[in-house]
């Protein structure tokens, strides 16, 4: 009957606005089902809705192959405590690389699929390579990196830089899959160039009420660490100053360091008894569905405190969701949903942040002590602190639709609005005598309009077409407003207090006397985007489908005679086998698209222009000369100059899916090619113009790969014992395809980029040894025109010119992994269950900063710069700490420069994510229906989180490194978390 | 079971049907039309295009004090100024940085990312950019702007000509031989290699000269040449801001200098001073005169050049803490100040005793010497003159304009020229071209403040009396290195000036070699393959 009265686009609609509504009814006999089906419940749909097939390729052979695809396993997932979106996809994705860099919880994560599309210089690149996420088909709008534009440090955006992926609640979720499908990803169009995250959670559905509840409780354990003092440091120095020290410099031996009987820093060093705590992180939730065929509803809502393991930082998250579907008319039916959430975050109490956010180095002679009596003042301090980070997000859509005969038309209104609120202030006795406070406002907002027809056209039973006209306009606006000010006129004044009474000259005045010293800025941003498309799909039996779409787009962010865009998609598939003796299923599919990508900033649409730039390195945000606020062409930024294109991804994909033995087997082996063409990206230009770089179209970057998924249901026993194993392996290959103007290499800072090389690659001087002696240093070699001596790191020479140079870097390692994946297993025996979960990377190189800089000791202690900021949790050594050469730390060619391959490390690891264990509760004689109470599900269990790390890094944890590859050791340790939680149905 | 029931629906209202049918269809197609006016009628808010820029007088202000901006940020950014000029040779000893220490023993070229950025001339370039593409469009406005009238446009221009003059010839002090852009190019990205330092240094004089009929004495005053107010604003809020005519023919002198062309030097130094009286209490400002030990270490209200902007900045780039300009970054405080005066141990350099002892030699010296009053050895230059690390604190304007407190951010004037410094340049001219009396007048005229008198009597060495005074008046200024630059070439000394590779030079072999100028970053030759590096640093 539903296939009859299913046209498929209908369902895409449907699937955009609630697809849960769709599905739910005909899952709901499965709860009976035997474990293994329960199983898939959550992860796929059955057989019998395979034809609402909706959103891809991936997720079309998923519904019909069950287990295998790029789903994840919602069920596994939902029994362990993420927080982030990032964490839940994190090794279950063939293809998506996550990046966790940080333990804190709520801090921004990064994710990359099937490769990098750009470049990863900055941390602004970083924002335009991720994938759109959807929650019900609602593109969440991210924070725009517009606002590192005002910042002098990009280790955290201004403002509360809460992950906004950490909005959505797992148990709230029906459904996650990762469109990777060329044609699929044309189809969402510009926002999903970078691949898409398609997230459905349960919707609202009729049939009986269904009551929900879980909840968990557990803790973030402390970390094992092996603290130092002063001892342990003047031991690190003094093969340095034994060997190349001369009296001058032993006179400026570090102060901190020079008195052992200072109790400060050579007294016991417990300072992480204070600075790691056991600290509970729980989180519960209730879902309520209800109402019957042609009204009804669901709501959810949960409260989650996920805490980190250090430094008490935490995340609360209160979530709030309502879905409602209305048939008010036969024809006509209305559905909504809307998703609230709250997020207070509590940051981290580290110096780096805190000086970067402050923009003010104090005097950094005298690091913070090792020993818990003293820091605890400096903790004391701290409560003065203000440090209210709050995230709201409100988003959801209405969407009607009418079907009139073969006819459907949909219009949808889709909203998603989040604002961030930090208020931050930190008193004077923690920066040299000078408080701070800064505050900041900002919103994201975008809003949705979109209208479809499609038409069903059935010429014979066995030859089908559907016909569809879609048009979508996508309004985008960016907004903050941000004010930082120091030296308050005492530590009780947090606010930055104006002159209320206009009658008085000093009216609204931020620098009347008395007040802080306020610096300002506002920033807004508009990007518009409109879209027409016309697709169509031919199905011939269960046997041969071809699906053809056309799309015109236009972007606000594009220039005037480029922003409109017209790009095809198409897709094939065919049926090879169909239930065959040993293969239940083979099927190939293969398809071809184009995703215009759309600049998240508006300069480039702009053209030649002007703006208020006249900073330099230290000081980025001069406004003006004089009262004047002054305008002048981007000469730090770059020049943006006419005929920039949007760029755009084309991507192929070929996919080969089969079932075998009784369908427990599935196996998923797909190839793809992505090029991004016509990127944007500063090409150097002769200093003398004034400006930085020119902005040029060109830049290609070709990114293929394979991905290998199989899904197996191993043993299988009814009420016995079984497994069920699941593997994902990806391997990316990344290359630079092409440059602006025909340009095989360029350099950017310092990194470059070479035509046919990664764009992650490291280019680094080669480190082969040391010049033990003045004699063995070749005669005349100089670095970088610095004579060389005794002392002195050997650095490959390459092209024999006897000048160590840019020109003998070498091209080495690389930022991204080659393999990235994962395996999950569920061991199950009667009512008893065992998940656990790893996750594996490979063949990427981290470059570890945190030895260079406490090698180079000399030079971080010399500059008082952010890089000089000795953070408490430094007073630690670790287990499998590299030892170096030593060499001259007095040397001006910077002998541990973090710029070469000595402190190039092995990244690949495995890791045993989680473990949980769980009982089943519902038959037994407590909970069975006999006894009168009615649950239908009663489970209980236990998880464990990040319990193992295989690696051959030196440093804490592989993953915590930075978006460039650096691994500068201040970011938080991911803890290893215990919970304990249950799950009831009623 | 909502979809089955709807689509188990076979028949409708066929009126309805259509009705909805166009509705729908008309809305989709209205929301078309609209949708892409959406599209092409979103502009940035932040930025100006060339559809917005140049049309207002609001434009002109705007755009011409940038120049102004980028060029300040130029010369001091990353403290270069005083990296630059005062290490090489200099009076200051570093304590821990390992780029100043590498400065000040003459290796220039080390690997540090401090050094790379100041030996980089694009922050120059920047301005001179601005500077070219000012003159060429800012006529543009006339035709928009009834407001902006030709004299205004005529005198903006003036400035941006003498600005771009000033920042080639601030270069060649550097580095020799530049590229010399005499126009914008704008949007076109030409390769030119060095052009020799007389060549620019020409153009620098005949710009300046000509601009100089142009600019006016005061702006937004009563000065005949521009009277009433300028861009809205009076001459006390525009002295100590831009360029006058007597910051042309300071910088016109200083050239003159450079090239040893004393005579125009004298002239142009007497144009100055012949002209003092026209920002001399006139039209409600604080007048140009010498200032005294309070206006010069104290931040004295009426007269400091460091702490406020006064008509005593005659060649100069403020950052006024009410505007919001105070930076920890681009000032000599960040160098030079510590405990007391700031919450940080150890100053950056410092003046040894040895030093101190040795510069100033002059019992009645108010900027050091002991006060027989007090029996105590005065604080205006040297703070603790006994401790192993006297604190050089002659400029010390800490947000807002206070000679000591808790916030590192500080607001002191880049002071390119004072009074006091043209007057020594004329002091020192004159004693070049023989004019002892002159000279010695002259001298006394910039150090009447100072406690100190010279005579042929106790500074038979007139000129080497008046480089004294220089490194002494001027100290922490910036001006050390082109000072000794200047006294050697006076001097032709055959003494031993440096050595490099174990070979000692004279002065003049070492300018020969490309001594006095510095390397440039190798970042300029990899974008510009025209561009040679400095022979001394190859």
């Amino acid at each position: 009957m539903i296939k009859n009265c299913t046209s498929l686009s209908f369902a895409l609609l449907l699937s955009v606005i609630g697809s849960g509504s769709l599905y739910a009814n005909t899952l709901a006999p499965m709860g009976s089902r035997s474990n293994y089906q329960s199983v898939l419940q959550d992860t796929a749909k059955s057989q019998s809705v395979a034809s609402t097939d909706t959103i891809g390729q991936m997720l079309k052979s998923l519904q019909k192959f069950k287990t295998v695809k790029d789903t994840i396993n919602i069920k596994d997932a939902k029994n362990v405590p993420n927080l982030s979106l990032q964490q839940v996809l994190k090794g279950n994705v063939a293809g998506l690389y996550v990046q966790e860099p940080n333990g804190e919880p709520g801090t921004e994560q990064s994710m990359i699929l099937q490769g990098a599309s750009g470049v990863m210089f900055n941390k602004k690149d970083i924002y335009a390579l991720q994938p759109a996420v959807y929650l019900n088909g609602v593109p969440l709008v991210q924070d725009n990196p517009f606002a590192f534009d005002v910042q002098k440090y990009d280790y955290n955006r201004i403002g509360p830089a809460t992950n906004l992926l950490t909005q959505i609640d797992v148990s709230n979720i029906q459904s996650i899959v990762v469109i990777k499908d060329p044609y699929e990803l044309a189809k969402l169009g510009p926002n999903a160039v970078n691949g898409a995250i398609y997230i459905t959670t349960k919707n609202a559905r009729g049939g009986k009420q269904d009551i929900s509840l879980n909840s968990y409780f557990g803790y973030a354990t402390v970390p094992k660490v092996h603290t130092v003092n002063g001892v342990y440091e003047n031991e690190f120095r003094r093969p340095f100053y034994q060997k190349y020290a001369t009296q001058e410099q032993y006179d400026s031996y570090a102060p901190y360091l020079r008195d052992s009987t200072n109790t400060a820093y050579f007294g016991p060093s417990n300072w992480n008894d204070l600075y790691y705590q056991n600290t509970p992180t729980f989180g519960a939730d209730l879902g309520i569905t209800g109402g019957n065929d042609r009204a009804n509803f669901r709501f959810f809502g949960s409260g989650t405190k996920n805490a980190g393991n250090a430094d008490e930082t935490n995340l609360n998250r209160y979530n709030i969701f309502f879905g409602i579907n209305m048939a008010p008319f036969q024809w006509l039916t209305v559905s909504s949903n809307v998703n609230a959430v709250k997020m207070d975050r509590t940051r981290n109490r580290s110096l780096r942040d805190r000086f970067a956010e402050a923009r003010y180095i104090p005097d950094l002679s005298s690091p913070l002590s090792p020993n818990a009596d003293i820091y605890g003042t400096f903790l004391s301090e701290n409560n003065k602190n203000v440090d209210k980070n709050t995230t709201t997000a409100l988003n959801g859509n209405v969407s009607l639709s009418a079907k009139l005969n073969k006819l459907v038309i949909t219009s949808s209104l889709i909203f998603d609005y989040n604002e961030g609120i930090r208020d931050y202030f930190t008193p004077s006795t923690l920066m040299d005598g000078v408080s701070y406070v800064s505050t900041y406002f900002g919103y994201n907002q975008r809003l949705i309009q979109s209208n479809t027809i499609s038409y069903g056209l059935q010429l014979n039973p066995n030859n089908v077409i559907d016909l569809e006209l879609g048009q979508v306009y996508q309004g985008d606006t960016y907004k903050y407003n941000y004010a930082r000010a120091y030296r308050g006129p005492n530590d009780d004044v947090k606010l930055n207090l104006v002159e209320g009474n206009a009658s008085l000259s000093s009216y609204l005045n931020t620098l009347a006397a008395g007040g802080f010293y306020v610096f300002r800025y506002l920033d807004k941003e508009v990007n518009n985007l409109f879209s027409l498309y016309a697709s169509g799909k031919y199905r011939y039996k269960d046997v041969l489908s071809v699906s053809a779409l056309i799309r015109r787009d236009g972007a606000s962010n594009g220039q005037p005679d480029s922003r409109w865009v017209t790009s095809p998609a198409f897709n094939v598939k065919y049926n090879i086998v169909k239930d065959s003796d040993f293969l239940n299923q083979l099927s190939i599919s293969g398809g071809w698209g184009r995703n215009v990508r759309v600049y998240m900033d508006d300069r480039y649409a702009a053209g030649p222009q002007y703006r208020s730039e006249s900073g330099w390195f230290e000081e980025p945000t001069i406004p003006g000369y004089g009262p004047v606020l002054g305008i002048n062409r981007p000469y730090e930024s770059g020049f943006i100059g006419y005929g920039i294109k949007l760029p755009y991804a084309e991507r192929m994909d070929l996919t080969l899916d089969g079932a075998l033995a009784n369908n427990r087997i599935n196996v998923a082996l797909s190839v793809y090619n992505r090029n991004d063409k016509n990127q944007l990206v500063g090409v150097s230009v002769p200093q003398e113009t004034g400006y930085s770089v020119n902005y040029k179209s060109g830049m290609e970057v070709n990114n293929k790969g394979a991905e290998f998924m199989i899904n197996g249901l191993v043993v299988n026993n009814q009420g016995g014992f079984s497994w069920n194993t699941g593997l994902n392996v990806g391997y990316n290959k990344n290359e630079v395809a092409a440059l602006p103007d025909g340009l095989s290499e360029l350099i950017i800072g310092d990194n470059k980029l070479q035509v046919g090389k990664s764009v992650g690659s490291y280019w680094l001087y080669n480190n082969v040894g040391i010049y033990n002696t003045e004699a063995s240093v070749p005669s005349g070699r100089t670095f970088n025109g610095i004579p060389m001596s005794a002392g002195d790191p050997e650095w490959k020479d390459l092209n024999d010119d006897n000048r160590i140079d840019n020109n003998d870097k070498i091209f080495t390692g690389d930022r991204l992994p080659k393999i990235v994946g994962g395996w999950n297993n569920t061991l199950s025996y009667k009512k008893f269950d065992v998940n656990f979960n790893f996750i594996f990377a490979a063949g990427h190189k981290i470059l570890n900063q945190y030895e260079a800089t406490r090698y180079g000791f000399i030079n971080r202690e010399a500059g008082n710069d952010i890089n000089s900021v000795k953070e408490v949790s430094s007073w630690q050594k670790f287990d499998n700490e590299r030892v170096y050469p030593i060499y001259n730390p007095w040397s001006d060619v910077n002998a541990y420069r973090v710029d070469q391959d000595l402190f190039l490390e092995d990244g690949s690891y495995v890791k045993l994510r989680s473990l949980t264990l769980g009982y089943d509760f519902t038959n037994t004689s407590l909970f069975s229906k006999s006894s009168g109470a009615r649950f239908r599900r009663v489970y209980l269990y236990a998880t464990a989180t990040n319990l193992l790390t295989l690696t051959k890094f030196s440093g804490v944890d592989p993953e915590l490194v930075n978006y460039n590859g650096y691994y500068d050791g201040a970011n938080l340790t991911i803890p290893r978390t215990f919970v304990l939680g249950f799950k009831l149905d009623l | 079971m909502i979809i089955s029931n709807i689509m188990n629906c076979k028949r409708y209202n066929s009126y309805g049907i259509f009705r909805i049918s166009v509705g729908v269809c008309l809305f989709l197609a209205t929301l078309g039309n609209t949708a892409c006016n959406k599209i092409d009628d979103v502009f940035s808010q932040r930025l100006a295009t060339e559809e917005t820029n140049w049309k207002t007088l609001e434009d002109g202000k705007a755009n011409l004090m940038s120049v102004y901006g980028l060029l300040r940020s130029a010369t001091v950014a990353d403290n270069s100024h005083w990296l630059m000029g005062d290490l090489r040779q200099g009076d200051f000893t570093i304590t821990n940085r390992a780029d100043m220490k590498a400065i000040v023993n003459g290796q220039l070229n080390a690997s540090y990312p401090v050094i790379n950025r100041i030996t980089n001339w694009r922050r120059f370039y920047a301005g001179i950019n601005a500077a070219s593409l000012f003159i060429e469009r800012s006529s543009e406005i006339l035709a928009h702007d009834p407001r902006y009238t030709q004299l205004n446009n005529d005198v903006d221009i003036a400035q941006a000509r003498i600005l771009r003059a000033f920042a080639y010839f601030y270069m060649t002090r550097i580095w020799g031989d530049v590229p010399l852009l005499t126009s914008s190019h704008d949007g076109d990205f030409i390769q030119s290699p060095r052009t020799s330092q007389e060549r620019v240094l020409a153009f620098c004089t005949s710009e300046i000269l000509e601009a100089a009929k142009v600019v006016p004495f005061r702006y937004g005053g009563t000065d005949p040449i521009m009277p009433g107010l300028y861009y809205g604003e009076n001459w006390p809020s525009w002295n100590g801001n831009v360029f006058t005519r007597l910051s042309a023919y300071i910088i016109l002198a200083h050239i003159a200098a450079w090239q040893g062309n004393y005579v125009d030097a004298a002239i142009y130094s007497k144009f100055v001073l012949d002209n003092r009286s026209t920002q001399y209490f006139v039209d409600g400002a604080n007048p140009l005169d010498y200032i005294d030990m309070n206006a010069l270490t104290e931040n004295q209200n009426n007269y400091s050049p460091f702490a406020f902007k006064r008509a005593t900045v005659m060649v100069g780039f403020p950052f006024e803490a009410g505007n919001g300009l105070a930076t920890a970054n681009g000032h000599i405080e960040q160098l030079i100040l510590a405990s007391p005066f700031i919450p940080k141990a150890v100053p950056e350099m410092f003046v040894s005793k040895d030093s101190i002892i040795k510069i100033f030699t002059d019992p009645n010296d108010l900027r050091f010497s002991r006060d027989l009053a007090t029996n105590r050895y005065r604080t205006n230059y040297f703070y603790g003159f006994e401790s192993e690390r006297p604190i050089f604190n002659k400029v010390k304007v800490i947000y807002p304009s206070n000679t000591s407190g808790d916030i590192t951010l500080f607001a002191s004037t880049m002071v390119f020229s004072r009074l006091e410094e043209i007057t020594l340049l004329r002091a020192e001219a004159l004693a070049v071209l023989g004019d002892t009396d002159e000279a010695i007048i002259t001298l006394n005229t910039a150090c009447a403040k100072r406690g100190i008198n010279y005579s042929l009597a106790n500074s038979p060495d007139l000129v080497k009396a008046i480089f004294d005074e220089r490194r002494k008046e001027l100290m922490g200024e910036g001006w050390r290195w082109y000072d000794i630059v200047r006294y050697n070439r006076i001097k032709k000394s055959d003494e031993v000036f440096a050595v490099k590779n174990d070979q000692e030079m004279t002065f003049r072999e070492f300018e020969q070699a490309g001594g006095v100028y510095w390397p440039v970053s190798q970042d300029v030759i990899s974008a510009n393959p025209a561009i040679r590096q400095n022979p001394y640093w190859q």
